[in-house]
C-alpha cells in the first residue's frame, strides 16, 4: 500500500533529526544572515539595519582571500580525486579479500586527534625527517629538502585528511557498478582509455560528484592546515572568519564576511556541479 | 571464414583446473553450440575465446593465426553477455552505434546502418529509449545487434535466452537461426539447456563437469548415438542398463541381470570390447514401444508392471517396473483421443524395441 507509507508516520520518525537540524543549522545560519545587516551599539542594542558590514568586504581584497580558498578547496577535490579514483577502483575491483581491512585502515586516522596528524606529518617532512633521511641514503639528494611551510606540504595534509570522504562514496558507485560493462567495451572494440571516459566515469558520476563536494565545501573553510603546514603566508576565508567572530565587536562583521563567502561558494558550487556533469557525461552522448 | 582451433588450451583459477585440456575445432560459418552442466567451465571456455581470460596454455587460433595473446579490443569476436551488459546511460541507438563511433565512420553512415538493424530487429519504434525501458526481450535484442553491428567473424553468446520465458525463448531461438543462416558468421552459443543447444545446433560439444569435452557432433547424432553415459543422461532422457556383452562379432547382446539377452547396437567395434566384458546400454524411452499385448518384428521384447503412469500432453510417461526391481522409462505419443488400449497401474505390459535403438556406451 503505498498511500499508508506517505503517511505521517515516516515524517514523526524523521521529526528528531528535524529537530536537531532546525536548533543548530537553520537557527545559527538566521542568526548569522540577521546579524549581518544589523548596527548594534557597544552595550548590544539593536540601532537599525545597516549594509556597512557587507560594504566593509566589497574591496578587492577580501575577494582575493575568497579566491584563495576557493583554489585551495577547488585543487584539494582535484587531487583528491586523482588519489581516491585508482584507490577506490583498487578495494572495489582487485583487493577482494583484503578489501574490509583496507576500508577499516582507511577510517582507522579519524579516531585519533587532528594535532597528532600534524604532528605526525611534521615528523615525516622535516629536515631531518623520515623522508629527507630517505633520499639522502638513497643518495638521491645532498642537502635537505625543505618541505615544510611550503604549499607542497599544505597540499599533502590536505589530501591526506581529506582522502576518505572521496574514496568512500567512489568506492560505494565502483561497488555497486557492474564490472561487465567494462569488459562489453572492450569487446566492442574500445580501448581502456576509452572505456574508462565512456562507461566507467559517466556511470559512477554520482559517487565521484558526492565525493568532489564532500571535499571541496569543507576545504574552503579550512585554516588549520594551511597555517600549520604552509605557515602565515596567505589569508583564507577561515582565518578572516575567525579574526572576526573572536574579535572584541567585530561579530556583526563576521557574520558578513560568511555571508559573503558563503554566497560564493554556493555560486561556485554550482557551477562546478555543471562544469563536472558537463565533463563526465560521454561525448557521444553529445554527439 | 577460417576455423576456430582450440589447442591443448588450459586455465585454472585459485588453483583449481576449470578446464584441464581442452582441443576443439569449431568449423567456420557454423551455428556450433557448447552444453554442459551449470559450472563446468563452459563460460570461462568462452571467456578464453573473446579474451576476457587468459589461458594458463595452450593456444587459440582463427585459422592459422594464433591470437591467444591478441588484447581483447583487437579480436575480430564479440560476445552476447547473460546479463546483456547494456550500457545503462546510454539509450538504445547508442549502444548499438557504440563500436561504431568508436571507429570514427561518419555520422551518416551510421545513423543508416543502425536504422537499417533495428528495423530488422523490431526495434524501430525504441531507437531513442533508455535501455532500462525495454522489456527482456528487447534487450536482448539489443545486446545481439550491438555485437553483430561489430561485425565480428565470430560471435560468442553465452546463454543469451536464460532469462526469457519459455515462449519468447523459443521464438528467439528460431530468429537466432535465421540470422546465422543471413549472416554466415561463426556463431557459438553456450548453454546448459539441451533443448536450446538441440534447437539451433549445426554442431555441438558436450562438456562434463570436470570440463572435459565429452562428445562432439551433430545433435542428431550426440542424441542418437551418445557415446557415454554422461552425454546420453545430459541430453534428453534415457534408461541405462548394465550387462555383460556377448557375440560381439555376430550378434551383439548384452546380458541384463534379472533381463536376459538383449540385443544392441554400437557403430563401430572398440578395443575394450571383447567377450563377457561389462557395458552399459542407453535406451531412449520413446524407442520403446508399450502394449499388453505381445508384439512380432521386434528384436527386443521383455515383460513388466507398470508402477506409475504421469500424463504430460502431449505424450504419457509410464513407469514400468521390469526383471529385478529395474525402472524403465517409457514416453508414449498420444495420437489418439480415445486409445483402444487403457493401460493402468499394476497392468502386465510387454515392451519391445529394435536392435538399434540399444545404444552400447563407451562409460
Amino acid at each position: 500500500m503505498r498511500a499508508s507509507l506517505k503517511s505521517e508516520k515516516p515524517f514523526a520518525i524523521g521529526l528528531p533529526a528535524l529537530v536537531w537540524q532546525a536548533l543548530f543549522f537553520y537557527l545559527p545560519l538566521a542568526l548569522v544572515f540577521v546579524s549581518s545587516f544589523i548596527r548594534l551599539s557597544n552595550e548590544g542594542k539593536f540601532q537599525g539595519f545597516t549594509l556597512s558590514h557587507i560594504a566593509t568586504f566589497l574591496n578587492l581584497i577580501y575577494f582575493k582571500v575568497i579566491g584563495a580558498s576557493l583554489l585551495l578547496a577547488l585543487s584539494n577535490a582535484l587531487l583528491c580525486f586523482l588519489v581516491a579514483f585508482p584507490l577506490a577502483y583498487f578495494l572495489a575491483f582487485i583487493a577482494k579479500g583484503a578489501r574490509n581491512i583496507l576500508l577499516f585502515l582507511l577510517i582507522v586516522p579519524f579516531w585519533t586527534n587532528f594535532l597528532l596528524h600534524v604532528y605526525a606529518w611534521f615528523y615525516v617532512l622535516e629536515r631531518h625527517g623520515i623522508v629527507n633521511t630517505l633520499l639522502q641514503k638513497i643518495g638521491l639528494i645532498e642537502t635537505p629538502i625543505h618541505f615544510l611551510n611550503s604549499t607542497f606540504a599544505t597540499m599533502i595534509m590536505m589530501v591526506y585528511y581529506y582522502l576518505p570522504f572521496m574514496v568512500l562514496p567512489i568506492f560505494s558507485a565502483l561497488e555497486s557498478f557492474n564490472f561487465s560493462l567494462i569488459e562489453a567495451s572492450l569487446d566492442l572494440g574500445a580501448s581502456w582509455n576509452s572505456t574508462f571516459r565512456r562507461i566507467l566515469l559517466p556511470l559512477t558520476r554520482k559517487g565521484i560528484i558526492a565525493g568532489f563536494f564532500l571535499v571541496f565545501i569543507p576545504s574552503f573553510g579550512e585554516f588549520a592546515i594551511p597555517e600549520l603546514m604552509g605557515g602565515e603566508r596567505h589569508a583564507f576565508v577561515g582565518t578572516v572568519v575567525s579574526q572576526y567572530i573572536l574579535g572584541e565587536g567585530t561579530g556583526s562583521l563576521g557574520s558578513a564576511f560568511t555571508l559573503l563567502s558563503a554566497l560564493c561558494l554556493i555560486a561556485a558550487a554550482m557551477l562546478l556541479y555543471r562544469l563536472i556533469n558537463f565533463l563526465l557525461i560521454p561525448r557521444m552522448r553529445r554527439g | 571464414m577460417r576455423d576456430i582451433i582450440l589447442k591443448k588450451l588450459k586455465k585454472s583459477i585459485n588453483g583449481q583446473a576449470i578446464i584441464p585440456e581442452v582441443n576443439l575445432r569449431i568449423p567456420a560459418g557454423k551455428f556450433f553450440a557448447l552444453l554442459g552442466p551449470s559450472g563446468c567451465g563452459k563460460t570461462t571456455l568462452l571467456r578464453l575465446i573473446a579474451g576476457l581470460e587468459t589461458a594458463d596454455a595452450g593456444q587459440i587460433l582463427l585459422g592459422d593465426n594464433d591470437f591467444s595473446k591478441t588484447p581483447i579490443h583487437e579480436r575480430p569476436i564479440n560476445i552476447v553477455f547473460q546479463n546483456y551488459a547494456l550500457f545503462p546511460h546510454l539509450n538504445v541507438f547508442e549502444n548499438v552505434a557504440y563500436s561504431l563511433k568508436l571507429k570514427k565512420i561518419p555520422k551518416k553512415i551510421i545513423e543508416q546502418k543502425i536504422f537499417k538493424i533495428l528495423e530488422a530487429f523490431h526495434l524501430e519504434t525504441h531507437v531513442y529509449k533508455m535501455v532500462s525501458q525495454l522489456s527482456g526481450g528487447q534487450q536482448q535484442r539489443v545486446a545481439l545487434a550491438r555485437a553483430i553491428m561489430n561485425a565480428p567473424e565470430v560471435l560468442l553468446l553465452d546463454e543469451p535466452l536464460a532469462a526469457l520465458d519459455f515462449k519468447l525463448r523459443e521464438k528467439m531461438l528460431l530468429e537466432l537461426i535465421e540470422l546465422q543462416d543471413e549472416l554466415k558468421t561463426t556463431f557459438i552459443y553456450v548453454t546448459h539447456d539441451q533443448f536450446e543447444a538441440l534447437t539451433v545446433a549445426d554442431q555441438m560439444a558436450i562438456m562434463n563437469h570436470n570440463g572435459e569435452i565429452e562428445q562432439i557432433g551433430t545433435p542428431k547424432q550426440i542424441y542418437e548415438f551418445p557415446h557415454s553415459s554422461f552425454v546420453a543422461r545430459f541430453v534428453g532422457t534415457t534408461n541405462i542398463l548394465n550387462g555383460t556383452l556377448h557375440d560381439l562379432d555376430s550378434d551383439p547382446k548384452i546380458d541384463v541381470p534379472g533381463l536376459g539377452m538383449l540385443k544392441c547396437y554400437f557403430s563401430k567395434k572398440a578395443d575394450w570390447m571383447v567377450e563377457g566384458c561389462t557395458a552399459i546400454m542407453s535406451l531412449r524411452p520413446e524407442k520403446i514401444f508399450i502394449s499388453k499385448k505381445e508384439a512380432k518384428n521386434f528384436t527386443n521384447q521383455i515383460k513388466g508392471v507398470v508402477h506409475s503412469i504421469v500424463y504430460h500432453g502431449r505424450s504419457t510417461q509410464y513407469n514400468v517396473i521390469v526383471g529385478d526391481n529395474i525402472k524403465l522409462q517409457i514416453f508414449e505419443q498420444n495420437e489418439e483421443h480415445f486409445p483402444q488400449e487403457v493401460i493402468d497401474y499394476d497392468d502386465e505390459v510387454f515392451l519391445y524395441w529394435q536392435r538399434e535403438n540399444g545404444v552400447l556406451l563407451e562409460k
